[in-house]
């Protein structure tokens, strides 16, 4: 362990599904608990973990507003509710919203962490209409500036680090807590994620390339072939580790036929019918990252043609 | 007398809950469970495709999106008249059962039993024996039970790609089938799971101990040296020892919608279930069978734009009407079966799906906390044992089916409902699609009914009236209530709520 101190971690829901903390109890490498064993984390709170009466979490949340306990981590889970009319009190603890407390524990914290899509960005809670003014911790969807102002910089001097994914992959949590307990620098990209968790993009290992490759498409659930022309998947567009590091260690939503919907985006869910492709002509609308469209369609049409019999018959199995 | 105004907040539970007791010396007199979170989600779902149903709702709730899923896909498969084919709902089962594993293990020996180990009960004789088992992130079975429900839940990966929330499930069936690989990967880990829980949670094979079918034979079993050092023969006899067991019955009357779809008795959305569904009244003390008309909401007491009486979900209607300080309490509405308050869970599916030996202690000494949580502990074992057959099914018939497209223009306008058992109980979806999309989406989750609030008739839900009469010894540190509240799996992610926005809402005066 590089990490000479023990780290306090306080681990705060918001506007939650309990999602992120169930899918971390998925982790393996490290595991949610060997953190707490042998990185030298100390737990001071989890909501559904926590054996101390709640009481504790009130006198935590008062001793660290005023410095006598100290907090490394902050991590937040949920999205920010600000409604009715910026009180927040859709979201209240004994009559306090909870946005207060999320952003009163922020400013002693060394480092804010947001667990999920929901914490960084909204999450399915903004979708539209956003019954209830949900926000993200320093993002608003895509636009910098949530709860807390696009130049809002935690003790340590960085930004709230977003751990995106609807929930967030247990290993961008649980490694990204590891790097924070060794002291290991943590570069992030401009939506403030760690890039070493959202470089790659969920097509990339996705067993079905081939299919991809040589433009074989399905236009129905339940097929071996790819899922992009017709069926929504974001995977060519979506970045996450999903596909190279396999959730609870043998799948990913793409291997199991099931379209990358793209939840590690500040957009999701986006505003379109989530298992169609939407088009221009025959040509989806939004290409895999980086493409040229004209240079797209040459390719792809040589790549139809030059399908092996294998591949145009979906005989992989996926 | 001493009376005494008090409000608990309630954590291991999944989301937040706070209610408020009136004790008379030092007895619950009268309680208030209060819904503090509102999301809106059934409003998102207005005017989508209505597929996005299968993406959007699983994640109403971390810990039970599977169900949600389930349900999703049954309404749309009821409005749109399709039938899944067999194996696909071998396969939804399986990973319903999978998600109820975990849950069950998870909500017993994580948020659950480690309310024994807290200082308050260090006299006690058999506290050095739960915290050896049950200390947060110290205890052998909190341990063990953290590495095995991570296992578990690979059995959902397998056939959706990930747990938590993922959208496998389809109109028309999944979309993936079982295979060898799939088959023998999935049997591992049962067979895994369930030696656990032979050995360390029950202390007996599973078929003995699911062939024990009468309240004193269990009592006797207690006795026993291996179930007496098994976790649920420590947690029964220290439950027991407080009184757990006579303590919180709540309403009689329960509800299940019947456990996990019959492969070969599908008709859209519906169709025959392994245990089956049904209403117990608990007056007369018989099963009815189960008539979803019979549902409905009420607002009277809830921050909601009132209308007269309880509606069908079809008709029901939730506008928002923040009143702090009033009558009205809660974002949950009051859902009840024809005019009487119900609880749901485990207890309930166990009780009317027939399984002898609750029947046996029901009978015998009436519902109560204990009995409860004993009842899921009692449903694991079903759960491995369908498990089981579902893939048993599946290895026999590796090559049918998994997926029946549905026909040209499926997604026609009409109105559909979904009932599955979740992990917590009874929980429906119901749709209604017009031009194309969704014109309404109402869900009733199981924790709504267990957490309501009153209702028209000023009736109070089941956790209301569960807390009444308990005895609360110290009130800085409410036990006593967190023992019973957490006895029915609470999750109040789940009381979730159409909501429109901004203007319609009033705030305060
Ligand atoms: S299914 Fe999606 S992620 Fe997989 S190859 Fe096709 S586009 Fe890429």
């Amino acid at each position: 362990m590089r990490g000479t101190q023990v780290k306090t971690l306080f681990w705060l829901q918001t506007g939650a599904c309990g999602g992120d903390s169930l899918a971390i109890l998925s982790a393996e490498a490290p595991s949610f608990e060997q953190l707490l064993l042998s990185y030298g984390i100390e737990l001071l709170w989890h909501p559904s973990l926590s054996h101390a009466p709640a009481k504790r979490f009130d006198a935590l949340i008062e001793d660290i507003a005023s410095g006598s306990q100290k907090l490394d981590i902050l991590c937040v889970e949920g999205s920010i509710i600000t409604a009715p009319r910026g009180t927040g009190l859709f979201d209240s603890y004994k009559g306090r919203a909870r946005m207060d407390i999320a952003r009163s524990l922020a400013e002693r914290a060394e480092f804010v962490v947001a667990m999920g899509t929901c914490a960084s960005f909204g999450g399915v809670h903004a979708a539209s209409p956003n019954p209830g003014d949900c926000t993200g911790m320093q993002f608003n969807r895509a636009n910098p500036g949530g709860l807390l102002p696009a130049g809002w910089r935690s003790r340590s001097g960085a930004p709230v680090i977003n751990i995106a994914g609807c929930p967030a992959h247990p290993h961008a949590m649980t490694q990204t807590l590891a790097a924070l307990a060794e002291d290991m620098p943590i570069a992030l990209d401009p939506l403030n994620r760690p890039s070493a968790f959202f470089s790659m993009l969920v097509h990339q290992g996705c067993t079905r390339s081939e299919y991809h490759e040589y433009d074989i498409e399905d236009a129905q659930l339940g097929g071996h072939a790819c899922l992009f022309f017709n069926l929504g998947c974001q995977g060519p567009l979506t970045q996450a580790v999903c596909n190279d590091d396999l959730w609870n260690g043998v799948s990913s939503k793409t291997r199991a036929g099931v379209p990358c919907f793209g939840c590690t985006a500040p957009n999701f869910p986006r505003e379109a019918d989530l298992f169609t492709t939407a088009k221009i002509g025959d040509v989806p609308l939004r290409l895999p990252m980086g493409v040229e469209r004209a240079r797209y369609m040459a390719y792809k049409n040589l790549a139809r043609a030059a399908a092996p019999q294998r591949v145009k018959d979906k005989e992989m199995d996926v | 007398m001493a009376r005494l105004e008090l409000n608990v907040s309630l954590n291991r539970v999944e989301g937040d809950l706070e209610i408020a007791v009136a004790l008379e010396d030092g007895v619950v007199a009268e309680a208030r469970t209060i819904g503090t979170m509102y999301r809106g989600f059934e409003q998102i779902m207005i005017g989508r495709a209505p597929r996005d149903s299968l993406v959007i709702t699983p994640r109403v709730c971390g810990i039970c999106g599977t169900a949600h899923l389930y349900s999703a896909v049954l309404a749309l498969e009821n409005a749109w008249r399709l039938s899944p084919p067999p194996n696909a709902t071998r396969i939804r089962n399986l990973c319903l059962m999978a998600e109820g594993l975990q849950n069950d293990l998870r909500q017993t020996f994580l948020f659950f039993s480690p309310d024994f180990c807290t200082s308050r009960y260090a006299g006690e004789p058999w506290f050095d024996e739960m915290t050896a088992m049950f200390e947060p992130f110290r205890g052998a079975i909190y341990l063990e039970t953290l590495a095995m429900t991570r296992r578990l839940v690979e059995i959902v990966a397998h056939f959706g790609g990930q747990w938590p929330h993922s959208s496998y499930m389809a109109p028309g069936g999944v979309t993936l089938p079982a295979d060898l690989r799939r088959i023998s990967a999935c049997r591992a880990v049962l067979q895994e799971a369930q030696r656990w829980y032979e050995q360390r949670i029950v202390g007996a094979p599973l078929d003995r101990w699911l062939a024990l079918d009468r309240a004193e034979d269990y009592l006797a079993w207690l006795d026993e040296p291996l179930h007496a050092a098994s976790a649920l023969g420590a947690l029964t006899r220290c439950a027991r020892a407080l009184g757990l067991h006579r303590a919180a019955a709540g309403t009689g009357h329960m509800l299940s919608y019947g456990s996990w779809r019959d492969p070969l008795e599908s008709s859209p959305g519906a169709g025959a279930s392994l245990l089956r569904s049904g209403f117990y009244d608990g007056d007369a003390g018989s099963v009815a069978q189960l008539d979803q008309e019979l549902i409905n909401e009420h607002v009277r007491h809830s921050w909601f734009r009132h209308y007269d009486g309880g509606r069908h979900p079809w008709r029901g209607e939730t506008v928002p009407n923040y009143q702090p300080g009033g009558d009205r309490y809660s974002w949950a509405k009051a859902p009840r079966y024809g005019d009487k308050a119900v609880q749901t869970g485990p207890l309930a599916e166990l009780l009317i799906g027939g399984d002898a030996l609750i029947a046996s202690l029901h009978a015998m000494e009436g519902g109560g906390a204990w009995l409860r949580q004993f009842a899921r502990v009692r449903r694991i074992a079903y759960e491995f044992f369908y498990a089981q057959r579902m893939l048993d099914e599946l290895a026999a018939e590796p090559h049918g089916e998994h997926f029946t497209p549905p026909a040209g223009s499926s997604e026609a306008d009409g109105d559909g409902f979904g009932l599955v058992m979740a992990a917590r109980g009874a929980l429906g979806h119901w749709i209604a699609i017009r031009n194309g999309v969704i014109e309404r989406y109402q869900i009733i989750t199981p924790t709504a009914w267990n957490a309501s609030p009153r209702d028209s008739a000023g009736l109070p839900g089941h956790w209301e009236q569960s807390l009444v009469g308990v005895t609360v010894k110290d009130p800085d540190d409410p036990i006593e209530i967190g023992h019973i509240i957490r006895s029915h799996d609470p999750c109040l992610v789940c009381t979730v709520h159409m909501l429109d926005t901004g203007g319609k809402v009033h705030f305060g005066a």
